[in-house]
């Protein structure tokens, strides 16, 4: 099961597929709700709402094709030349896909707060257009606007998306992606057409916490993992080829970095355990380092959700209150000084137009 | 009848008065040599010299070894190989079971006579010392042997493996150690004949040679033939046998093969002769080892000296066969000693070897010095320690040591102070049934270093007629180093009333700070007492420990608790705050720029 289904891939597309879903159905909401002449005219609606499909399905074609050559490409050239099967291959990439998962992960919760941001980051958009639309390519956007923006977040979501799964999942092999691609974007998309659909906030809430609990169990199990193939890989080192001939037994591990051993349920080799393994990170032999490792992740991860929860209540994260503020007052000053230049160059710009204008209209007259 | 047995007081005492004594004076250091022309490196020597010098006397001599140790950074001990050494127990000489190591800048006296005629060799019996070069042959002549007469020649020729790097590093560094957790042998570097390589044998035609050759390796089984030429093999280990026709024999470490070798009409060329590894008991084969090692019959010096041509196979002289000429019918056990052989890991990590689950572990007083001070409770096997394996034995019995090898390897197993029966020995893979034995020959073959087959089994059958503490191991020096070894005392009372130690042996233990009296825990007050004895490390632990189960338990919390952070998080309200506005879109949004308020 676990070679044709890698969890920490499932993930990453749910959650890179969630973030799109919510743009095209804050999108959908707008239009619904009048945004650009919708609500007088049943044509631009329907316009508009083909716009925001179309710009969507060019950038998920764009990503298919670049994600399928990405792993094509990373599969035919890439193991080979690494030898991905070496122990230090498997712990370096499971530490790596383990930062990955857990930067992305909490984000999840956070569904509210990701709408919110698109509806602010749209209307702006939508705003700015009035004021400036000088060159071809801000016209092209203007007038297809509810296209380009769906295009340009897929487009965007998909490449971090390919990104993220290429950190994560290359250790496994090929046949482990398709499966789990398919299931992250229906999830996905499942989840964006309730929260289109209003659905209940708070069941949506649950099943979101579920499978985040679920992802960080994954990734807690990764990053013990990748310290397991550490040790293991320097273990191998000390007592060259024979490691193999021991299989289970004694000498297939250290025994002075033992924590416990038991002479089967072997997380790499042995069927259910490897679900085990996968989900959990057991190891028939773990290390001091594998358990302090899990532990500590675990810890980790509670301090940062203590952190987060600080930061969204008080504005800032602890003892940084100052310094967060300085930095919030130095950005508005930036941008609202940008702004000031930008505004002196139009009026600069339309005071000739209007002059151009003016002596045209007294030649002909 | 009383002018017969006048006659044969007389014709003692006449062979009593023949009896020489042979003195050698052994200074042993550290000496350069490089026998295989690839490597120099330090042995082992005497006086100056490697290799180290034979030591010949005739039978019923009396032999005084006067030992030195000037090596000045090790120990050392000497064991004469074969040798009864019956009423001197004292001088067989493996440490801590006859006596202590002797250390650098003291000295030890070897005193005994050799009842025994035929071929042995010396060797250090201090650790795994002897490999670095501290081994000889030890020849003991008899004008009245049963082939005497019958060759021309009486000369020996010594097979070894031989190691470049020194075997107490190896043993430290590369082989006990827990990153060696098969217990893989250390591979040997070169193969050498009389310690050295492409040796002249210098032949004259139609001359017949009694050739003693002896295996003083460490760990490798050879193969020595001669080409174009088939021999008898007349004496194996001490015991002279019926003339046995072959064309090659298989030796193991530590035993001894004579033949009678005749050469050939011409002296037309020279003939190759071989010892070939058994690469059987190498762990692995290293690329660009060369596991022979070539000399020849020279005929004439010169005429070529062939390459020795390719075999298909080696087609030995099993020994099993032999029937030694003064032969006896297997004697009827009275005693039986079980053994199995394994080799297994230990909490340390590291592999061990085992009889019945017991790795050798050596006492703190020699054994022989616990018989001495422990008056009747000699007799009893608990005073001479837990890890020591040791079996008390009767006088004037018959043992029967039953030998089962679980391992995948070939052993070769020596008794010290016997020669022993061999009633059989198994093929490959087939554990010991009383009940259904395997061949069982008239005249059972005898000798004192005898091979075990993989997963097969062994029955020897030895009499008790020599009280003192006698050694059993394997004489593969790694795996004595494991502790594949016992420890039978046999007739304790009878040592105690007949043999003294030597001042100067109790003299090495004073001066090496060893205990000399008491149980194996040196305890001279109550020998029932062990408490201090070294014991062998734990075994590994067999599933969860307590360590295991806490770790297992605080993991799982953990992450019960990671979890319900995570769903306080999910299930926490949140508002988008001003200052997260900016955050996003850099600037805070002005009430007129939000479309949803139209």
């Amino acid at each position: 099961m676990v070679q044709i289904f890698d969890v920490s891939v499932f993930f990453i597309v749910f959650r890179e597929s969630l973030e799109a879903a919510v743009v095209i159905s804050v999108l959908l909401a707008f239009i619904k709700q009048g945004v650009g002449r919708s609500a007088e005219d049943p044509t631009v609606y329907k316009q508009l709402v083909r716009h925001v499909w179309v710009g969507a399905a060019i950038g998920f074609a764009i990503c298919l094709i670049i994600g399928g050559a990405f792993v094509g490409t990373w599969y035919t050239l890439g193991t080979n030349a690494w030898g991905a099967s070496e122990d230090i291959w498997e712990g370096v990439l499971s530490i790596v896909a383990t930062i990955i998962i857990s930067v992305v992960g909490l984000a999840m919760l956070r569904l509210n707060k990701m709408k919110e941001k698109w509806r602010i980051k749209i209307s702006k958009a939508l705003a700015d257009k009035d004021v400036r639309g000088k060159n071809w390519f801000r016209r092209f956007t203007r007038k297809y606007a509810m296209g380009f923006l769906p295009f340009i977040t897929i487009l965007r979501e998909g490449i971090e998306a390919i990104v993220f799964v290429g950190g994560v999942a290359l250790s496994s092999p090929a046949r482990a992606f398709p499966l789990p691609v398919v299931c992250g974007l229906a999830a996905g998309g499942g989840i964006g057409y309730l929260l289109y659909k209003g659905g209940d906030y708070m069941k949506i809430q649950y099943f979101l916490i579920v499978a985040t609990c679920f992802l960080y169990l994954v990734a807690a199990g990764l990053f013990s993992k990748g310290v397991w193939f550490l040790e293991n890989f320097v273990w191998s080192n000390a007592v060259g080829g024979d490691v193999a001939e021991t299989g289970d037994g004694p000498g297939s591990y250290d025994v002075r970095l033992n924590v416990w051993h038991v002479n089967c349920c072997n997380g790499q080799t042995s069927g259910g355990w490897m679900i085990f393994n996968a989900i959990f990170g057991w190891q028939n032999s773990a290390t001091y380092g594998s358990v302090i490792s899990y532990n500590a992740y675990w810890i980790g991860l509670m301090v940062s959700v203590v952190l987060m929860l600080f930061k969204e209540k008080h504005g800032h994260f602890p003892l940084l209150k100052s310094w967060t503020e300085k930095r919030r007052a130095a950005k508005l000053a930036r941008r609202q000084k940008k702004r000031l230049e930008e505004a002196e160059k139009e009026s600069a710009q339309s005071h000739d137009t209007d002059s151009e204008t003016k002596e045209v209209r007294v030649s002909v007259v | 009848m009383r002018a017969f047995s006048r006659l044969v007081a007389l014709a003692a005492v006449a062979t009593a008065t023949l009896a020489a004594t042979v003195q050698y004076d052994f200074s042993v250091e550290w000496v350069q040599a490089n026998p295989d022309g690839d490597y120099e490196r330090t042995f082992i020597g005497i006086n100056g010299q490697w290799p180290p010098p034979p030591i010949e006397c005739n039978i019923y001599d009396r032999v005084i070894v006067n030992v030195t140790n000037n090596l000045g950074n090790e120990s050392t001990a000497v064991h004469f190989h074969g040798l009864f050494m019956n009423g001197t127990n004292a001088m067989d000489g493996p440490v801590f079971v006859t006596q202590c190591p002797v250390p650098a800048g003291n000295s030890i006296i070897y005193n005994f006579t050799v009842d025994q005629p035929g071929t042995y060799w010396y060797h250090s019996h201090f650790g795994a010392q002897y490999p670095d070069g501290f081994r000889a042959p030890f020849i003991v002549y008899d004008p009245d042997e049963p082939y005497a007469g019958q060759y021309d020649v009486d000369t020996y020729l010594t097979v070894s493996d031989y190691y470049h790097t020194s075997i107490p590093w190896l043993m430290a560094n590369q082989f006990l150690t827990l990153t060696n957790p098969t217990g893989s042998e250390p591979i040997p570097d070169a193969a050498l004949f009389n310690d050295s390589q492409n040796i002249n044998f210098q032949v004259e035609p139609n001359k017949t040679y009694k050739i003693r050759l002896i295996n003083m390796g460490a760990l490798v089984s050879q193969y020595v033939w001669f080409e174009d030429h088939d021999f008898q093999i007349i004496e194996v280990d001490g015991v002279y046998v019926e003339p046995a026709e072959a064309s090659m024999i298989y030796i193991t470490v530590a035993q001894r093969y004579t033949i009678l070798l005749t050469t050939k009409n011409s002296t037309d060329r020279n003939y190759p002769m071989i010892a070939s590894f058994d690469t059987d008991m190498l762990d692995h084969v290293p690329p660009g080892l060369v596991w022979n090692v070539t000399g020849w019959l020279t005929y004439n010096n010169s005429a070529d000296f062939p390459q020795p041509a390719l075999i298909d196979e080696y087609n030995f002289y099993d020994d099993f066969s032999l029937v030694p000429v003064e032969n006896e019918a297997p004697y009827e056990p009275d005693y039986q000693v079980s053994v199995d052989v394994q080799m297994m890991n230990l909490g340390n990590g590291v592999n061990y070897a085992f009889f019945n689950n017991i790795t050798y572990v050596a006492p703190n007083v020699p054994a022989l010095y616990t018989v001495m001070s422990s008056g009747n409770l000699s007799t009893d096997a608990t005073i001479y320690g837990t890890n020591t394996h040791t079996y008390v034995l009767g006088y004037q019995e018959v043992v029967e040591i039953v030998l089962n090898n679980f391992d995948t390897g070939k052993h070769p197993f020596h008794l010290h102070g016997h020669t022993f029966q061999v009633i059989e020995r198994s093929d490959d893979n087939m554990v010991y049934d009383p009940s259904n034995p395997g061949t069982i020959n008239e005249y059972p073959m005898r000798r004192d270093t005898v091979y075990v087959r993989p997963g097969g089994y062994m029955v020897l059958r030895f009499k008790t007629d020599n009280p003192g503490v006698w050694f059993f191991h394997c004489h593969i020096e790694w795996h004595l180093s494991q502790g594949l070894a016992l420890v039978l005392v046999e007739a304790p009372l009878e040592i105690q009333s007949r043999q003294v130690i030597p001042d100067d042996h109790y003299a090495a233990c004073k001066a090496g700070g060893y205990a000399y009296e008491g149980n194996a825990a040196g305890n001279t007050v109550n020998l029932f007492d062990l408490s201090g004895e070294k014991l062998q490390p734990d075994p590994l632990p067999a599933g969860f420990t307590a360590r295991g189960i806490v770790a297992l338990v605080f993991s799982c919390i953990s992450a019960f608790a990671g979890m319900g952070f995570i769903a306080w998080y999910g299930l926490s309200e949140i508002k988008t705050t001003s200052p997260e506005v900016v955050d996003i879109v850099g600037e805070p949004l002005d009430n007129g720029d939000d479309d949803e308020s139209k």
